[in-house]
């Protein structure tokens, strides 16, 4: 056998590099697939060998999945799961298409049949020509115009601006997203840095706002029109909130971390409560994440309240909450938990503690129920009919994020736990069409 | 010998690499291209002064340069509009004024080489050159090395001072602005209140 | 003077070997310890045969190409900082008898490798002519100005009771009592400044999440690989080191010299890869203030204790 097969059978073997795209209805699914060893998620599409298109992607987000195909080395597959099938078949020209409760067989089994030789790299999509050509005029290529082209082809160009330190010549324009690794899902913006500062953050449109869909199946949304088992509600949210830390922690580089958060919210339960808080006294130890999130991310707490940020507006010491005034919670004896931090660090450390409190909840709570009217307090904050915390939110970050370093910027992003499928179904179009 | 004959063709490689990539700095059209033949050729003479017997000399040359030329890349960068220092762009100016200062820096540097008659003391095989290194240092020398030692120390602290964001003339956020030499108060300006304004202001 | 026998040939074999042993066992720990964090079973065949497969993956995956790069740097990155890491390695004394090269400038050379590394690191990602790499590129220039002073002042005091530059020498020194003893504060700076080196886990930021890879987001293929192995050769090379120059080397009762060795650089290579798993990203503006703030004026006070302990 050839040093060259014998490769190939090493290489089909290796865990599959996986870039997903998740649209509507994927978010938990491809946040499991860091459980599975036999995948590993990618931060950047250079790094993939497969593309996994999961869930409903709006049409945004196809395109920007179209470019990220095209930077894929070979070989490279496309995997769809659970998405509108001809939205994807009429762009992309060869797609496997996954069946089942996890798309994790399928990435196997197609990584296993691209190394092997029995499936071939799928070709480019785009036509490899560069918009914008450098049309240099000296004799070495020197000075002329171009080469501020659009994605994949050119690159960004400095500017002159103002600066503070005095130099005029630094500022950097970059789009950033929607496919972004360290952004929360389908969030764009165009930054100009100045150095590792973000100096403007210019926010993009929501690309699930292209295509929004009804989130039906969500306990939250559904508590909103009827009452709902409190213990379904609490167990939902204490997921949510895990499965927020690790997106926190995985920024942080502790991948590990978050796969055991990742897998706590996938068996998360009343039985779990104690499990959970000794995560949580693991993970926001100083050495692990306190001190280097402590300052990152503040907001003034003015700016949130009355806002209804949930855990948010909670880390800054606002005991905002729908469920006080609901009876049946008050019959439960729950009252808000918040922290004075105000900072990524503070946030992170107040989602382990409702994810606490809401496991000895649903463990209380026998048969109660609670909603049905018109307000609930989802895991990021006052859910209705027409607004969601996703949308509020969404409002203070170019506030947020002006001025920082872009680490901090990033942080502070994950700490606010960003749902943008959540803004985009929970607008007002969308919501006045009747569930 | 062979090992002489090995000492020889390295010798002359690594002259002729320090030659030709100190040429190709002027010949490149990037800046951190140009900083990083420079740092090849500072590497090729470091190089040398090693195989010349003055080790600590030649590997702390290596040293410093890494660092030098990441900062002299970075700043040029800095402060030119030209991301990452990529885009093609042309390296030598002036040519006239150039040609003429390399011509007589060169022919300078040609006639001290030839008509120096460099002193021919071999060194015996087991002397330890960075120890006599040391004792010249902390020695004889001593006096000259720390007066340049204490001189660089001082342009360091005044560099700070002078780049730190408060500077002397305030806050660089607000400019920095240096006062005007005349010396003529402005009217606006209540820091510099004549006496008859305060006296005025008491009465 | 001790390694001045060994053949060229025997040298490059034994530092190749060196450094491939080490690398395989920087990624057996990093996946043993992975699971162990992440509350996974510990699957022994996996995690042994785990590296092989990713290496295999990646040498038969095809190299991206960006617009424009500086395909010459690009390439010449991750064989730099791998023979950076070669050049370092060689310089540790690994018994009485054997060490590849200890010039009496040991200390000196070691420095120059670790200089070397931002060199390596900024090619790496400025050549790829991307937005990530290239910001990745300048935070660890930022990083590693910061962490060059430090870094020689820690191993500047080791110097001291050998009174010599040369590492045999300082081993040597450390018969009557481990310089890990003599300057406590020695070691803990030698290894945060070797996690910077090695841009490894808390101090991984020019590779961060946050830039979704930094220099390695235009990577794939081969030269990916190789830059994975630099990096991991290099985190070899600087335990090595602390072995050497901070834990007495060598010495040590009951067993024989090389097993010594081995030991205390498998205890700090275990320390360094572990910080990968247990401690978050540690912010560029506090980590450079640290350095400058912090970490020198005790590195000089570390260096005036090792002074007085010879008066």
């Amino acid at each position: 056998m050839g040093v060259r097969a014998t490769l190939a059978r090493w290489a089909a073997a290796a865990p599959v590099p996986t870039f997903v795209v998740a649209g509507f209805g994927a978010r938990e699914a491809a946040q499991d697939l860091w459980l599975d060893p036999r995948i590993v998620l990618v931060a950047a599409p250079r790094q993939a060998s497969v593309l996994l298109l999961a869930g409903d992607v709006p049409e945004p987000l196809l395109q920007a999945a179209i470019r990220a195909h095209d930077v894929m080395p070979a070989p490279r597959a496309v995997v769809a799961w659970r998405t509108s099938h001809r939205a994807v078949t009429e762009r992309f020209p060869t797609v496997a298409v996954a069946e089942g409760p996890q798309p994790a067989e399928a990435l196997v089994a197609v990584h296993r049949a691209l190394r092997t030789g029995d499936q071939t790299s799928t070709p480019p999509i785009l036509a490899d020509v560069d918009p914008a050509p450098w049309r240099g005029e000296g004799p070495y290529g020197q000075g002329g115009s171009g080469m501020t082209g659009g994605v994949p082809y050119g690159r960004p160009m400095a500017t002159r601006e103002d600066d503070r330190d005095g130099l005029t010549l630094d500022a950097l324009p970059v789009p950033v997203g929607p496919l972004f690794a360290g952004f929360p899902d389908g969030l764009s913006a165009r930054i100009t840095f100045k150095g590792d500062l973000v100096h403007r953050f210019e926010l993009q449109p929501n690309p699930f706002a292209a295509d929004p869909q009804a989130d039906r199946d969500d306990p939250f949304v559904r508590a909103l029109a009827d009452p709902v088992p409190i213990a379904e509600l609490e167990v939902a949210r204490a997921r949510e909130l895990l499965r927020a830390c690790a997106r926190t922690l995985h920024l942080q580089g502790l991948d590990a971390l978050a796969v055991r958060a990742i897998a706590l919210a996938g068996r998360a339960g009343p039985g779990e409560a104690a499990a959970v808080r000794r995560l949580g006294r693991w993970v926001t130890a100083r050495w692990c994440t306190a001190v280097q999130l402590r300052r990152v991310g503040r907001i003034e707490p003015a700016a949130l309240d009355g806002l209804g940020v949930g855990p948010v507006a909670r880390a800054a010491g606002l005991a905002e909450d729908v469920r006080t005034d609901d009876p049946a919670y008050r019959h439960l004896g729950f009252t808000a938990l918040t922290q004075q931090g105000n900072d990524a660090a503070a946030r992170l450390a107040q989602r382990f503690d409702e994810a606490v409190q809401a496991l000895e909840l649903a463990g209380r709570a026998d048969g109660l129920r609670a909603g049905g009217n018109g307000a609930v307090e989802g895991p990021r904050g006052r859910l209705t009919a027409d607004g969601s915390p996703t949308a509020r939110l969404l409002e203070l970050v170019p506030e947020l994020v002006t001025g920082r370093e872009w680490g901090d910027a990033t942080a502070a992003l994950a700490s606010l736990d960003l749902d943008l499928r959540e803004a985009a179904s929970r607008s007002a179009d969308v919501a006045a069409d009747p569930l | 010998m062979s090992a002489s004959w090995v000492v020889d063709v390295l010798f002359w490689l690594l002259a002729a690499g320090s030659l030709v990539t100190g040429w190709l700095v002027f010949r490149t059209d990037s800046m951190v291209r140009a900083a990083f033949w420079l740092l090849a050729s500072f590497v090729g003479v470091g190089a040398m002064v090693i195989m010349l017997g003055a080790e600590f000399i030649g590997i702390v040359l290596i040293l410093m340069m890494a660092g030098e030329m990441l900062i002299m890349a970075i700043i040029m960068v800095m402060f030119m509009m030209n991301p990452a220092g990529l885009n093609p762009m042309f390296m030598v100016h002036q040519h006239r004024a150039s040609i003429v200062a390399g011509t007589t820096a060169f022919l300078g540097l040609a006639i001290v080489a030839v008509l120096t008659s460099f002193p021919d003391r071999p060194v015996a095989s087991g002397v330890d050159a960075t120890e006599q290194l040391g004792f010249e240092l902390l020695g004889g020398s001593m006096l000259a090395f720390q007066t340049a030692g204490v001189a660089l120390l001082s342009t360091m602290i005044g560099a700070v001072v002078l780049a730190n964001r408060q500077g002397r003339y305030g806050s660089a956020d607000e400019g920095s602005i240096e006062p005007d030499l005349d010396p003529e108060p402005s009217a606006e300006d209540p820091g510099s209140g004549t006496v008859s304004d305060a006296a005025g202001g008491r009465s | 003077m001790t390694g001045q026998g060994v053949h060229p040939m025997v040298a490059v074999t034994l530092i190749g070997g060196l450094l491939t042993v080490g690398v395989y066992i920087v990624a057996v720990l990093d996946a043993t310890l992975r699971a162990l964090v992440a509350g996974h079973p510990l699957q022994v065949g996996s995690v042994l045969t785990g590296p092989i497969r990713r290496a295999a993956l990646l040498a038969t995956t095809a190299s991206g190409d960006t617009e424009r790069p500086d395909a010459q740097g690009w390439a010449l990155a991750p064989a730099l900082l791998a023979g950076l890491a070669a050049v370092a390695l060689a310089t540790v004394p690994l018994t009485p008898q054997v060490s590849v090269a200890d010039p009496s400038t040991g200390f000196v050379v070691f420095s120059a490798a670790i200089a070397f590394v931002m060199i390596a690191v900024f090619l790496h990602g400025w050549s790829p002519n991307s937005p990530w790499p290239l910001h990745g590129a300048y935070r660890y220039g930022a990083q590693a100005l910061a962490f060059q002073i430090p870094f020689l002042l820690a191993m500047l005091a080791t110097t001291l009771p050998a009174e010599s530059l040369q590492i045999g020498e300082i081993v040597r020194a450390q018969e009557p009592l481990w310089n890990v003893v003599r300057q406590p504060l020695g070691l803990p700076l030698y290894l945060v400044v070797g996690v910077g080196v090695s841009f490894w886990g808390p101090l991984n930021l020019p590779d961060a999440a946050d830039l979704a890879g930094g220099t390695t987001a235009e990577s794939s293929g081969v030269g990916a690989l190789l830059w994975q192995v630099a990096r991991a050769a290099m985190l070899v090379a600087v335990a090595a080191m602390g072995a050497a120059a901070f834990l007495g080397g060598w010495w040590g009762p009951w067993l024989p010299a090389p097993v010594w060795m081995a030991l205390k650089t498998l205890v700090l290579l275990a320390a360094l890869v572990a910080s990968r798993h247990l401690i978050a990203r540690v912010r560029l503006e506090r980590f450079v203030v640290i350095c400058w703030v912090v970490l020198i004026p005790l590195a000089l006070v570390n260096v005036f204790v090792a002074g007085a302990w010879l008066l």
